[in-house]
């Protein structure tokens, strides 16, 4: 067995995941801010009602985002010692900047927010919510400074065999930065609207209770993914002029800067195989189709006139069956952009085989076991209560309950604290 | 500035420790009783605070890996049974204590109660024996890297672990004393007396077994100062008990804190200016300033994350101001 082909799959094993995750997360708070701000404006329940209800599968989603960065951010450590050892100088800056300014906050503002429901003023409560999108999207940004860092290293000198930090706004306008985190925040805008439109169709279709509540969500959801999809393109395309200017073996290696590149490679690395595997463009072919066809959302938004949408029932139907779609694209279109840099962990730069933790094949392979078993359980269960939690409906969600009112999921006798 | 970072990383372990180590304490003591609306009030007095806690330990890891880069290469992959077992820890109860609540049925509850136990433990144990590695010194070679895992495995390694786990129970049911409404919690304080008693036994027998550790003894910089932050913890567990006694629950809760802040404290000044310590090769020790990102990125860490410090610890602290003073009913019921 091979220690480094080991490590390669758990991280892709273990991001794949936290991946699918974060991406509903970002989508979703992102309109639950739209819906608590209504609610605090408006006074209308209706936004309550859905605050909670929307609320209740973006809490539910939030774990496995948490489990999953966590074992990320312990993987850098455990399985790839030699990144920290020579460019942790500069790769680890973003990261923890991340971790302290962002998902440390994050994390708190949340946890008020869950338990804040009838005890905090709506505005403290909704300036929370507020809070944990914003610092949501901090999120997304340094990750996406760190791992475009990666893509192209920039701002850096190397002293001793180690880079070091030169400049550290080289990092911010790195080319492989702008266009791909408005490709990834526009597609997790998508994941989330989609999200949304799907389950409120599939409620409309069953002609569930809560038809007005539904037929709100639906109309936010479609409409948000529909302007989404364009942004995922625009953003999508945009990416191939300044990514393939820095990284000429990703998407096509024909091309005579390739080969100077890889003729550069050679003189300095020794030779090698500095060609990516052909499976990252096949993905990324199949992601663009995928693209494409969620374009077609276009069509659907004049039916949303006199609920046209609706009442014709089949655009239910796809929406439903488009839900899918998107959780593929986002794993296809990371596979582009990770697989792309092979052989490389930071791209020209670091070597894979030179960045993977001098661990025993055996002790690898318990790990990847181990937590892909874990982490896969884990997201099973949380998907499997995601859509039951998604089927039961908005008449009581547990999140933002009055603390009177006897919990309808708990048949126990006893008072609460008793 | 490599000890103000250093200072930084002790804080937010520590800070984790202290707090992730009631939620820990309050998963061990899931396994008290069958009666299920206990096991519910006992997660929610934890309610508000427990994601705040957890993320004390992956800024920890983020200061770890912005500031300490080789250190933290090393250390986890020195360590990589034990910090493997504490991760799997971490991630049972983060998702056992999100996720118990969730579903309907009272044996889907129970086994994610179950989960919860089963990854305090873990989290714990794993943590001590991190804890004592340190302590006892690392195979650190000259080309840098720590070999192999065997090292690991020893009495004292062992016996922290176990230390560990009992004091977070310890520090999880004084936690409770202060959170549950107040005829509940005195019921509980007896066995939070037993097991403050309990924890004190287990630090003595790993201060002991340390002791006579031959890697210990040598890995130990300032074995003085070792042996006096260990007396001051067994006199805090002390104080913690006698506090329980007379029913000042805040201070053997402060108390129980400090006791478990400690560690974190002792292992850093025993071992200074040392953070690694070579068990094969003296020259290959590494020092915290040899172990430290080189200046520039630590005075950008400090550009960026310091001036933001005052607010991260401010919004922990309007959490606690919040939900302040004992369970009563007034926020929902969630996990």
């Amino acid at each position: 067995m091979d220690t480094l082909l080991l490590a390669r799959l758990q991280f892709a094993a273990t991001a794949s995941v936290h991946f699918l995750f974060v991406a509903v997360t970002l989508g979703l708070v992102t309109l639950l801010v739209g819906l608590q701000t209504a609610w605090v404006l408006t006074g209308n329940p209706r936004y309550e009602r859905l605050t909670r209800f929307w609320g209740q599968l973006y809490v539910i989603n939030y774990v496995l985002g948490i489990a999953t960065g966590i074992v990320m951010e312990f993987q850098f450590g455990l399985n790839w010692s030699g990144l920290s050892r020579y460019v942790g100088n500069v790769f680890g800056a973003p990261l923890a900047i991340e971790t302290l300014v962002a998902f440390f906050l994050e994390s708190t503002f949340l946890g008020m927010w869950i338990f804040g429901w009838h005890r905090l003023r709506r505005g403290v409560h909704l300036a929370l919510l507020y809070g944990v999108a914003l610092t949501a999207y901090a999120s997304a940004f340094w990750i996406m400074v760190a791992n475009s860092w990666l893509q192209n290293p920039v701002g850096y000198e190397v002293r001793g065999g180690v880079a070091h930090l030169t400049d550290f706004s080289a990092l911010l306008t790195n080319p492989a930065l702008w266009m791909a985190l408005g490709h990834v925040v526009s597609a997790a805008l998508l994941t989330g609207g989609l999200l949304m439109a799907a389950v409120s169709a599939w409620h409309l279709n069953r002609r569930t209770t809560d038809h007005a509540l539904f037929r709100t969500s639906l109309r936010i959801g479609v409409v948000t993914a529909t302007l989404a999809i364009t942004f995922v393109q625009g953003f999508g395309f945009a990416q191939f002029g300044p990514v393939g200017a820095v990284q000429p073996t990703k998407f096509d290696s024909d091309n005579p800067d390739a080969d100077a590149l890889i003729a550069d490679w050679t003189a300095r690395f020794g030779p090698g195989d500095y060609l990516p595997p052909v499976p990252a463009n096949v993905g990324l072919g199949f992601m663009i189709l995928i693209g494409f066809g969620l374009g077609l959302l276009w069509l659907l938004l004049p039916l949303l006139w006199r609920d046209w949408i609706i009442r014709l029932r089949f655009p239910l139907w796809l929406l439903m069956l488009a839900l899918p779609l998107p959780f593929v694209a986002l794993i296809l279109g990371w596979i582009a952009r990770e697989v792309g840099r092979q052989p490389w962990v930071a791209y020209g730069l670091l070597p894979v085989d030179q960045a993977v933790s001098p661990i025993s094949p055996w002790l690898m392979a318990t790990s990847l076991t181990g937590f892909t078993l874990l982490l896969g359980a884990l997201a099973v269960t949380n998907w499997v209560l995601l859509a039951r939690h998604a089927a039961r409906g908005a008449a009581d969600p547990a999140l933002g309950r009055p603390p009177a009112q006897p919990p309808a999921d708990d048949s126990r006798p006893e008072p609460a604290f008793a | 500035m490599e000890l103000a970072w250093y200072a930084l990383l002790g804080l937010f372990f520590a800070g984790y420790l202290v707090l992730g180590g009631y939620d820990y304490g309050v998963g061990l003591l899931l396994a008290r009783g069958a009666d299920a609306a206990r096991r519910r009030a006992a997660l929610n007095a934890v309610g508000p605070y427990f994601l705040g806690n957890e993320v004390w330990l992956v800024a920890a890891v983020g200061i770890l890996f912005g500031a300490f880069p080789v250190l933290e290469g090393e250390l986890l992959a020195g360590c990589y049974p034990a910090a493997l077992g504490a991760l799997t820890g971490v991630i049972l109860v983060t998702a056992g204590v999100q996720l118990r609540s969730r579903p309907d049925s009272r044996w889907a509850r129970a086994g994610w109660d179950r989960v919860i136990m089963v990854g305090s433990l873990l989290a714990a144990l794993g943590w001590g024996v991190v804890l004592a590695a340190l302590l006892q010194g690392v195979p650190l070679h000259v080309d840098g890297h720590v070999a192999g895992v065997t090292h690991l495995f020893t009495p004292f390694a062992a016996a922290t672990g176990l230390a560990l786990v009992a004091l977070v129970a310890a520090h999880g049911a004084a936690f409770l004393t202060l959170r549950l409404p107040a005829a509940e919690a005195d019921r509980l304080r007896p066995l939070a007396r037993r097991l403050v008693a309990a924890a004190v036994a287990a630090i003595a027998v790993a201060a002991v077994v340390g002791l006579l550790s031959d890697r210990v003894r040598a890995a130990a910089q300032r074995p003085a100062v070792g042996v006096l932050l260990a007396i001051l913890l067994v006199a805090a567990l002390l104080v913690a008990r006698a506090a329980l006694g007379r029913g000042r629950v805040g201070v053997a809760f402060a108390a129980t804190a400090t006791a478990l802040a400690l560690p974190v404290v002792l292992v850093g000044a025993t071992l200074w200016p040392y953070v690694l310590v070579s068990t094969v090769e003296p020259g290959a020790s590494l020092t915290v300033a040899d172990a430290a990102a080189s200046a520039p990125t630590l005075r950008l860490l400090g550009w960026l994350a310091v001036p933001l410090l005052p607010a991260l610890l401010g919004f922990q602290a309007m959490c606690w101001w919040i939900f302040r003073g004992r369970t009563d009913g007034r926020a929902p019921v969630y996990w």
